[in-house]
C-alpha cells in the first residue's frame, strides 16, 4: 500500500530560504541545501523549492542551487516558480529536479503542460493551483497569489489533468501562513474531481491539520512549511500523529 | 571498474550518479548505447518515456542484449527495468528483449503512482542487504515478466499487485527509484556496485 506523503516546502529567494505570510513580509530562514538535507534526515518524504524571486538576477542562482541540492538529496525534489516553457522544465530536470511545478505559466500557456508531459512524462509535471474562496467555489489566482483569473479552481484542476498534469498542488490562499488548517473542502472537492494525486497546501498549524488534510481532505500528500521551519513541530511528530490516526506513513526512525 | 550510465537525454541523473560515487566508483555517462555497452557494469536510469528511450537504445540493442546474456551486471531503474522487456504499452519501439513479458499500465483509479510504497516478499540478496522495505515510485506502467520466478520483490498499488524487482542472471531491474529512496535506496546502489566487482 502506498504511503501518504509529508512534503516540506522551502520558499527560496535569491539563493536563501525565506518565509512570509500571505506571500508578504519575508524572513530569512537559511541555506536551502542544508535545510533540504536536514529535512531528509528528519524523515521528510519530498522537498519542494518554490522560487519566489522577484527579479532575473535573484533567479539566476536557482539552477546552481538545484544541482547542489540534488547531489546531496536522495528524496524527490520539486522546483516551482519562474518556469515559463517546456525548455525551462527540461533545464530544471537536467539541473537535478525530479518534478517541476507550473502555476502562472500553466494558466497563461496551458500548452506548456502538454509539451512537458509528453516530453518528460506526466510524473514530473505538477500543476500548482493557488485558489481563494469565491462564493460557492474557489477562484484561481496567479503571480504568487496576487493576480485573480477567470478560472474556477475545480474546473481548472480537471482541465490541467486532461492537458497532462501528473499531480496537483492545491494551495488555499486564504489559509496560507495563517495556521488555521487546510481548506479541506477545496482539497477534497479537487481530489474527487481528478484521478491524479493531490497535494494539500496552505494553512497547516499543527499535526491535526495535517491528519485532517490526508483523511477528510482526501489528499495524497500534505505540504508543510512554516510550522517546521519555526520549530512549532517536527517531521517525526507529524508522522507519529499520522500513524496514530491510521494513515499509511513512511517510518524512518 | 568501468560503470556506465546510459543517458536517454531526459531528466535528472545527478542523484543517481552521486549514489554510484558513494559506492566508490566514478560512473561514466554515455549517450551512445554502443559505448554504454562497453562496461564492467551498466546502469539503465529511470527517467523519460519508453518510445524516445527505445529509439536512443536502438543502435546498441543487439549488443546490449548479448552483453547482458553474457552476464554483464546491470541495474535497470523504473523505465530502465521496462527497457529490459521487448515492448511496452506506453509507446512504440523495441526494448532490449532480455525478459519475456509485458509492460502494462497499473490497474488503478489514481495514476501516476507517486510516492513511497512497501516492498514485499523480497527474495534478492542485494535488496535484502540494503534493507529496503519502502521505496519511492513515480510511474504509471510496470514490467510484468511471464516467468514469476524472475520476480524477486512485489508491491501493491490500490488493487494491483505488481513486480517491484526482477532478476535475470546478473541483471537486477527495480520498478522504484533507489536514488530517490533515501539512505536505504543509496545502499541498494552500493550493494549492486559491490556485487558487480566480484
Amino acid at each position: 500500500m502506498i504511503s501518504k506523503r509529508l512534503i516540506v516546502c522551502l520558499d527560496v529567494r535569491g539563493g536563501r530560504v525565506v518565509k512570509g505570510v500571505n506571500f508578504k513580509d519575508l524572513r530569512d530562514l537559511g541555506d536551502p541545501v542544508e535545510l533540504a538535507a536536514r529535512y531528509e534526515a528528519a524523515g521528510a518524504d519530498e522537498i519542494v523549492f518554490l522560487d519566489i524571486s522577484a527579479s532575473h538576477e535573484e533567479r539566476a542562482t536557482l539552477l546552481d542551487l538545484v544541482q547542489a541540492t540534488a547531489e546531496r538529496l536522495f528524496i524527490p525534489l520539486t522546483i516551482g516558480g519562474g518556469i515559463r516553457s517546456a525548455e525551462d522544465v527540461g533545464l530544471a530536470l537536467r539541473a537535478g529536479a525530479d518534478k517541476v511545478s507550473l502555476n502562472t505559466t500553466a494558466v497563461e500557456r496551458p500548452d506548456v503542460i502538454t509539451a512537458a508531459s509528453e516530453r518528460f512524462g506526466a510524473q514530473c509535471v505538477v500543476v500548482s493551483i493557488d485558489a481563494a474562496r469565491d462564493g460557492a467555489g474557489w477562484r484561481v489566482f496567479t503571480k504568487g497569489g496576487r493576480q485573480p483569473t477567470d478560472l474556477e479552481a475545480v474546473a481548472w484542476a480537471r482541465r490541467a489533468v486532461e492537458l497532462g498534469a501528473g499531480e496537483l498542488l492545491v494551495t488555499s490562499i486564504d489559509r496560507d501562513g495563517v495556521r488555521s488548517g487546510y481548506d479541506l473542502d477545496l482539497t477534497r472537492t479537487i481530489a474527487r474531481a481528478v484521478e491524479v494525486p493531490v497535494i494539500a497546501s496552505g494553512g497547516a498549524g499543527n499535526a491535526e491539520h495535517v491528519v485532517a488534510a490526508l483523511k477528510e481532505g482526501e489528499a495524497s500528500a500534505a505540504l508543510v512549511a512554516g510550522i517546521l521551519h519555526d520549530g512549532v513541530t517536527t517531521v517525526r511528530d507529524l508522522k507519529e500523529r499520522m500513524m496514530a490516526a491510521g494513515i499509511p506513513t513512511r517510518r524512518t526512525w | 571498474m568501468r560503470v556506465t550510465v546510459f543517458d536517454y537525454g531526459a531528466g535528472n541523473l545527478h542523484s543517481l550518479l552521486k549514489a554510484v560515487v558513494a559506492a566508490g566508483v566514478e560512473p561514466v555517462v554515455e549517450t551512445d548505447p554502443v559505448r554504454a555497452a562497453d562496461a564492467d557494469a551498466l546502469v539503465l536510469p529511470g527517467v523519460g518515456a519508453f518510445a524516445p528511450a527505445a529509439a536512443r537504445l536502438a543502435p546498441g540493442r543487439e549488443l546490449l542484449r548479448r552483453r547482458l546474456l553474457d552476464g554483464m551486471p546491470c541495474l535497470g531503474i523504473c523505465l530502465g527495468l521496462q527497457l529490459l522487456f521487448e515492448r511496452s504499452d506506453e509507446g512504440p519501439g523495441a526494448g532490449i528483449g532480455l525478459v519475456t513479458g509485458a509492460v502494462t499500465r497499473i490497474r488503478a483509479a489514481r495514476l501516476p503512482q507517486i510516492g513511497w510504497n512497501r516492498i514485499e516478499a523480497v527474495a534478492d540478496p542485494l535488496l535484502l542487504a540494503a534493507g529496503l522495505e519502502e521505496a519511492y515510485y513515480a510511474n504509471s506502467y510496470v514490467g510484468r515478466p511471464e516467468s514469476l520466478a524472475t520476480v524477486v520483490a512485489w508491491s501493491r498499488y490500490e488493487d494491483d499487485r505488481f513486480p517491484a524487482a526482477i532478476r535475470y542472471q546478473r541483471t537486477l531491474g527495480v520498478q522504484f527509484h533507489p536514488e530517490k529512496s533515501s539512505s536505504r535506496g543509496v545502499a541498494l546502489v552500493r550493494a549492486f556496485i559491490e556485487d558487480a566487482r566480484t
